[in-house]
């Protein structure tokens, strides 16, 4: 009896905090307009009533690659403002286990740093599940120095060079011609200090896949950096790095580097010669440090669920593609490679 | 009565003589400011960390105080529906869940363990395990929550859902809360057992108006510390299926479908997730200090909760 009363009173202090933080909430008059009522009915957007006109209601689950994951939040966010009853959860535990997800029918949309390899398409197959492969925006990565370095383009060779697994210790960029075997180009005797995100980042992952696996797979070594290098969360810290000497050498998101001075962005030979990073360089595939961001979208959950299939729409409208890719940082598609994407979707 | 008048006035001139000729303990006073050192140490260490977070929230916490709370995550830092209502909606009812399971099962159980388990090699091996069971790491028990709960029992807990996050640290709290009721028990006096005895009282009786009584400061004291430490974790609700992204929806303190939603949020995680973010866009950095105040402020409320209980008891004890 007692300790029955006792548990009532700790659930009051608790909901007494609860009541404060709502009322101090409701004093903003700004609750993100959802509904109150539709409770958790299980399954995936399966539609809802359809009240009015073009007004969709439902569910719509994604999961899959933490990079592109904030595309995908951006578009929910937008398309709230259209369609508030339309309930989008975004998770991002990355592409692999996205794709796992995917193809058990757990998820509508599974968000892809890079296209679906061929044992999780039969994995698909294998569950019957009809999938649309739409590529939404590229995620281009700049290769920097400080402005005054004569140097102009670097290859994937030097860059394996310089900051690879076997660079540890490195102090100068003419270091990297040491390692046997690795063909670089005539690089400087210059003392070198490296600034790059940290392991953390979804950056660092796509540098290491882009840049240095290939060639760490090739020479029997682990596909990662050296770990002695000025590693920050912050690209604005990273960037003042790479300002502070004239010899640096460092790599953040493109999008962040093409506002950045006092910084060099050099040239990158990914094997087809020197090719300076832009907004067109990236966007035609050209420049190499650069890989395509995908949604997979299921084809039989986009049938039966309106709520879906607006968010797809709207994820590929100028609002989506444009918009949405570029405030969160990425480089937007051609207006061909965008044409093609909407003509897939279309064509389903 | 006169020789203990006596020997009251001999301590006290011993007393004032020790005092007078004080010059002697070195060593003491040593030793005493070495301990009055490390205290400051660690009451210095917990202000800088207070004091950093603080510095980084206070934009954010004074510029819109509403708006964070009953806030949505969000991508950008700069948007104005940025906040931890979903976080905080979560990691209340994760609370709740840990004092309806863990607090009942918890103090039953070491009642049970102090006050009527035979002392043999059995119930020593479950005490052993206990002991044992409160040192694993917290994603172990993320490990079993999302085997058991997420999806052996998903159509139960509604699979990655506040019910099964809530489940699984009540389970992790669950061997501290036995082992700090089991101390509260133990510091009960023989003497108040006894008498109890003496005067004709059944165990039951005797348990029920002696010893849980005498003993409930201790063990509200120790099981909502542990309870402040449950909510804090983050790793296993990370196991457990806590939203990256996005959350549909944001669901006030009382909608009851938000339990077992196939999607949540909590606080330790959405300041993992705003740390991770501010990689991206910096002013994440900022949201994740606002996001450590509101759960630092959370917990000591809990924590007042517990000091509030125990002084009430105290004053029942006498």
């Amino acid at each position: 009896m007692r300790q029955a009363r006792l548990f009532v009173l700790i659930i009051g202090l608790l909901t007494t905090f609860a009541l404060v933080v709502a009322a101090c909430g409701g004093g903003n008059g700004d609750d993100g307009g959802e509904p109150a009522s539709q409770p958790g009915d299980g399954g995936n957007a399966d539609g809802g009533s359809q009240e009015s006109g073009s007004s969709v209601s439902g569910r719509v689950t994604i999961s899959g690659s933490s990079t592109v994951e904030p595309i995908s939040v951006r578009v929910a966010e937008l398309f709230e403002d259209v369609q508030p009853d339309v309930r989008v959860t975004v998770d991002g535990p990355g592409t692999g286990d996205g794709f796992k997800l995917f193809c058990e029918g757990e998820t509508d949309i599974s968000d892809a740093s890079r296209p679906i390899k061929e044992s999780e398409a039969a994995d698909c197959a294998e569950a019957g599940i009809e999938y649309v492969e739409l590529r939404v925006g590229i995620d281009g990565i700049a290769v920097m120095t400080g402005e005054n370095n004569p140097v102009d383009c670097v290859s994937f060779k030097d860059i394996y060079g310089m900051v690879g697994p076997e660079s540890t210790g490195f102090g100068s960029w003419s270091d990297a011609g040491s390692l046997s075997g690795l063909e670089t180009s005539n690089l400087p005797d210059a003392s070198l200090d490296i600034y790059g995100p940290g392991e953390e980042s979804g950056t660092f992952d796509s540098f290491v896949e882009i840049v240095l696996e290939h060639i760490a797979d090739e020479r029997g070594q682990d596909a990662t950096t050296r770990p002695d290098y000025n590693a920050n969360a912050d690209d604005n810290v990273i960037i003042q790095g790479i300002q502070s000497s004239d010899t640096s050498f460092g790599w953040v998101g493109f999008a962040f580097a093409a506002h950045a001075s006092g910084v060099k962005l050099l040239q990158v030979d990914g094997g087809d010669g020197c090719k300076s990073a832009n907004a067109d360089t990236i966007a035609s595939g050209e420049y190499p440090v650069s890989r395509a961001l995908y949604i997979y979208v299921n084809k039989a959950n986009a049938v039966a669920s309106p709520a879906l299939t607006a968010y797809v729409d709207f994820y590929l409208s100028d609002e989506g593609l444009g918009t949405a890719v570029s405030q969160v940082g990425y480089v937007n598609l051609t207006d061909d490679a965008k044409s093609a994407t909407r003509a897939n979707w279309s064509g389903r | 009565m006169a020789k203990a008048r006596l020997i009251g006035d001999r301590t006290s001139r011993v007393m004032v003589q020790a005092m007078e000729r004080r010059a002697a303990d070195v060593r003491g006073r040593v030793f005493q400011f070495s301990l009055l050192a490390t205290l400051l140490i660690s009451l210095f260490i917990l202000g800088v960390l207070i004091a950093d977070v603080m510095i980084d929230a206070w934009g954010l916490l004074t510029g819109r105080p509403g708006g964070f709370l009953s806030g949505t995550m969000r991508s950008l830092s700069d948007d104005p529906k940025l906040g931890v209502q979903q976080a905080l909606v979560g990691t209340f009812w994760i609370a709740v869940f840990v004092a309806v399971l863990a607090f009942p099962i918890g103090i039953g159980a070491a009642i049970w363990l102090e006050e009527y388990a035979p002392r043999n090699r059995f119930t020593r091996f479950i005490e052993l395990n206990i002991r044992n069971l409160a040192g694993v790491p917290s994603i172990v028990y993320g490990l079993l929550g999302l085997f058991l709960f997420v999806q052996s029992l998903g159509d139960l807990t509604g699979g990655k859902s506040i019910a099964a996050a809530g489940i699984t640290l009540a389970i992790l709290v669950l061997p501290i809360v036995i082992i700090t009721a089991q101390e509260a028990i133990r510091a009960v006096p023989q003497g108040l057992k006894e008498g109890a005895y003496g005067v004709g009282a059944t165990k039951w009786t005797m348990i029920r108006s002696q010893v849980l009584p005498y003993a409930a400061p201790g063990i509200f004291t120790g099981t909502l510390l542990s309870m402040s430490r449950g909510i804090g974790e983050a790793a296993p609700l990370l196991l457990v299926g806590a939203v990256s992204g996005r959350l549909g929806g944001n669901p006030g303190f009382f909608d009851l479908s938000a339990i077992n939603a196939e999607s949540f949020m909590a606080m330790p995680v959405i300041i993992v997730e705003w740390v991770q973010n501010s990689g991206r866009d910096p002013g994440f950095a900022e949201a994740a200090a606002a996001a450590i105040v509101v759960l630092l402020v959370f917990v000591i409320l809990m924590n007042a909760a517990a000091i509030l209980l125990r002084n009430h008891f105290e004053k029942k004890r006498g």
